[in-house]
């Protein structure tokens, strides 16, 4: 059992616990918190401990992983048509022009797939009975914000806390050791993949932003009537709005996902993908990034 | 000829005499240093090797100095075609043309700037993205720099770029303007020739990375008072017109660029924009001609004087360029 973890529990327990209220505000009704960070009350050289044998631990946990003496991998398969690989996590950084061998310009979006690992297999009937599942984990971060349930299954493959863990559904002949670490040569140029991200939140927005909707002429007479909804279904038959009816709300912050888009480059060194195209989601942000079955109408591919 | 040729390396220096072989001057000069023989050796053309021998048939008679010389280069008289020059001093000494000015293009050495300077597309914007990705973009920029020398150069300097077209004939076309604005960051990094041909106003707008550049060629280096010289469209034609044919200037290696302060006269208004707010703060338009004082009066209005204490606006980029200058350097030197 790893030393750092249960230092982080009883740091949890002594300092940061968020259900026990101090002593003066006991008998308040509205909810008070009490949450502080992991390292609030430690004194500086226990923060700087804390912060080296963490960085030590992830370290001696990624070089671990990379030797295949050690930790021998699980059989390999041959491709079948109609085999599902595994995706990777990845980061997004930004865009950059890039020009054919023809001079053709095109925009790509860099992808960085920065400490990618599998988690977890989950079985057939663990998952829903017909495939099998992946789970995947993105980039490393400090296991003090993390809960303990999660913890365990991060304990269990050898792996540091990541922060995006997703599951891909993936064919029996491609399944992978827990622990192992993808990159980026995973993917070859001119494949095509889907990326899932989560796009960038605008919070509350009317209805011409969020749903496109024309809304009312600037003159002519309109009285305070000039970005609003209109009708709002057909009438008296009804006599109802239906469900689903597109009104004023929160828009972004939703898995979006883009679907077919051309690889042009892979950078083997620093693991990075150049993905055509723009891509859901803030810069830095945290991708899921499959290959492309060309079974959806919303696709970049024209084939 | 081949009695004169010798086969030892030839040093630098006559190579410079083959130019000026009838000239007296030189006669004397690399009499004293090297035998007839070796200067014989860089001569190519048979007259050549004739006028030699009657210049010096011409320089021993004439001048005396030369006679004790000429005892000790006596032996280097010897060749057979000098002989026969020395011997036909009867006829008349041919009429003297003066040596053609010798261009001397030391192609050997190409002039390194000592003046460091750091393109402006290097320097990454203020934003929240990882430095990690301007770095893989600064790699790819230099690569495309170790292929295609680009140049230094700023808004209002005059550029020709020879870029690939698959449809010109030749496969190449050639236009040349003057710089009216450098934008974008990174591998996308643009810049606007401005030129009238044929009473038309033409931009072109080049990518600096884009494989289709064959060629970047600064014409004319300098400066303007200003950094955008959008303002160039509603200015007089006079000012934007660039021969095609126009011929390099010689560029310093060392020094400061030149700063052109000229004032540009403007056409009589409207105007694309309205240069003459703040905003633009454009200092090399000849505003006097085009509007009258309470007119700039006016667009005073639209001044923010609270901008330049704006310490949240401030980006100081002195010590990221420094970095950068210095990693660019070092591996454009690999």
């Amino acid at each position: 059992d790893p030393p750092l973890i249960s230092l982080a529990k009883m740091a949890r327990q002594l300092l940061g616990c968020e259900h026990v209220l101090p002593s003066h505000l006991v008998g308040c009704i509205r909810t008070v918190k009490t949450t502080t960070w992991f390292d609030e009350h430690l004194t500086e050289d226990n923060q700087e401990y804390m912060r080296k044998t963490t960085a030590e631990e992830y370290r001696r946990q990624t070089a671990e992983k990379l030797n295949p003496l050690k930790d021998e991998p699980w059989q390999r398969h041959e491709w079948t048509e109609g085999s599902r690989r595994v995706g990777l996590v990845a980061v997004k950084l930004g865009m950059v022009p890039v020009w054919s061998k023809t001079g053709e310009r095109h925009v790509v979006t860099m992808l960085q797939v920065q400490d990618c690992h599998v988690i977890k297999h989950l079985s057939k009937e663990e998952f829903d009975g017909h495939t099998a599942a992946l789970v995947v984990g993105g980039k490393n971060v400090s296991p003090f914000n993390r809960s303990e349930s999660q913890m365990e299954m991060f304990r269990n493959a050898g792996v540091p806390p990541k922060q995006k863990v997703t599951t891909f559904k993936v064919s029996d002949n491609a399944l992978i050791k827990p622990g192992t670490p993808l990159y980026a040569a995973h993917y070859r140029p001119g494949q095509y993949v889907d990326v899932t991200a989560k796009s960038i939140g605008k919070g509350f927005q009317g209805v011409m932003k969020r749903w496109g909707f024309k809304g009312q002429p600037a003159t002519h007479g309109q009285t305070k009537t000039h970005r609003r909804p209109g009708a709002s279904g057909p009438g008296g038959d009804p006599a109802k709005v239906f469900k689903g009816k597109k009104m004023p709300g929160r828009m972004g912050n939703v898995y979006v996902t883009a679907h077919g888009l051309k690889i042009w480059r892979v950078n083997t060194k620093y693991n990075v993908l150049y993905v055509n195209g723009s891509i859901p989601g803030h810069k830095n942000c945290l991708l899921k990034v499959k290959r492309h079955t060309r079974a959806h109408k919303h696709t970049q591919t024209r084939k | 000829m081949s009695s004169c040729q010798t086969d030892r390396t030839v040093p630098p220096s006559c190579g410079r005499w083959a130019t000026l072989r009838l000239g007296q001057i030189a006669f004397q000069r690399h009499f004293d240093r090297h035998g007839f023989r070796s200067t014989c050796a860089c001569v190519c053309g048979r007259s050549d090797m004739a006028a030699c021998g009657k210049g010096l048939d011409k320089f021993m008679f004439s001048l005396r100095l030369l006679r004790n010389l000429q005892l000790q280069n006596e032996r280097f008289l010897s060749t057979s075609v000098c002989r026969l020059a020395v011997g036909g001093s009867s006829e008349q000494p041919p009429k003297f043309t003066p040596p053609s000015k010798p261009v001397i293009v030391d192609k050997t050495q190409t002039v390194a700037s000592t003046r460091s300077h750091l393109s402006p597309e290097f320097i990454p914007p203020r934003q929240r993205t990882n430095p990690f990705k301007f770095y893989i973009e600064r790699k790819d920029m230099i690569r495309r720099r170790k292929v295609l020398n680009i140049p230094e150069f700023y808004a209002g300097s005059i550029l020709a770029v020879t870029m690939a077209d698959p449809n010109a004939s030749g496969k190449m076309n050639r236009f040349v303007g003057i710089c009216i604005q450098r934008g974008g960051h990174g591998l996308g990094a643009t810049f606007v020739l401005r030129n009238i041909i044929d009473n038309q106003g033409v931009e072109i707008c080049y990518e600096l990375y884009s494989p289709r550049i064959q060629q970047i060629e600064v014409l004319k280096l300098e400066k303007r008072l200003d950094d955008n010289l959008m303002y160039l469209r509603d200015a007089l034609p006079e000012y934007c017109t660039v021969d095609p044919d126009m011929k390099p200037e010689p560029i310093s290696p060392t020094g400061e660029v030149p700063v052109n302060k000229l004032k540009v006269r403007m056409r009589p208004k409207p105007w694309s924009k309205r240069w003459e707010r703040p905003k633009f703060n454009i200092q090399g338009i000849r505003f006097d001609r085009s509007l009258t004082p309470e007119q700039m009066e006016h667009a005073q209005k639209w001044a923010q004087p609270w901008r330049e204490y704006d310490m949240l606006k401030e980006y100081d980029t002195s010590k990221l360029e420094e970095q950068i200058l210095s990693e660019v350097q070092r591996e454009m030197s690999k």
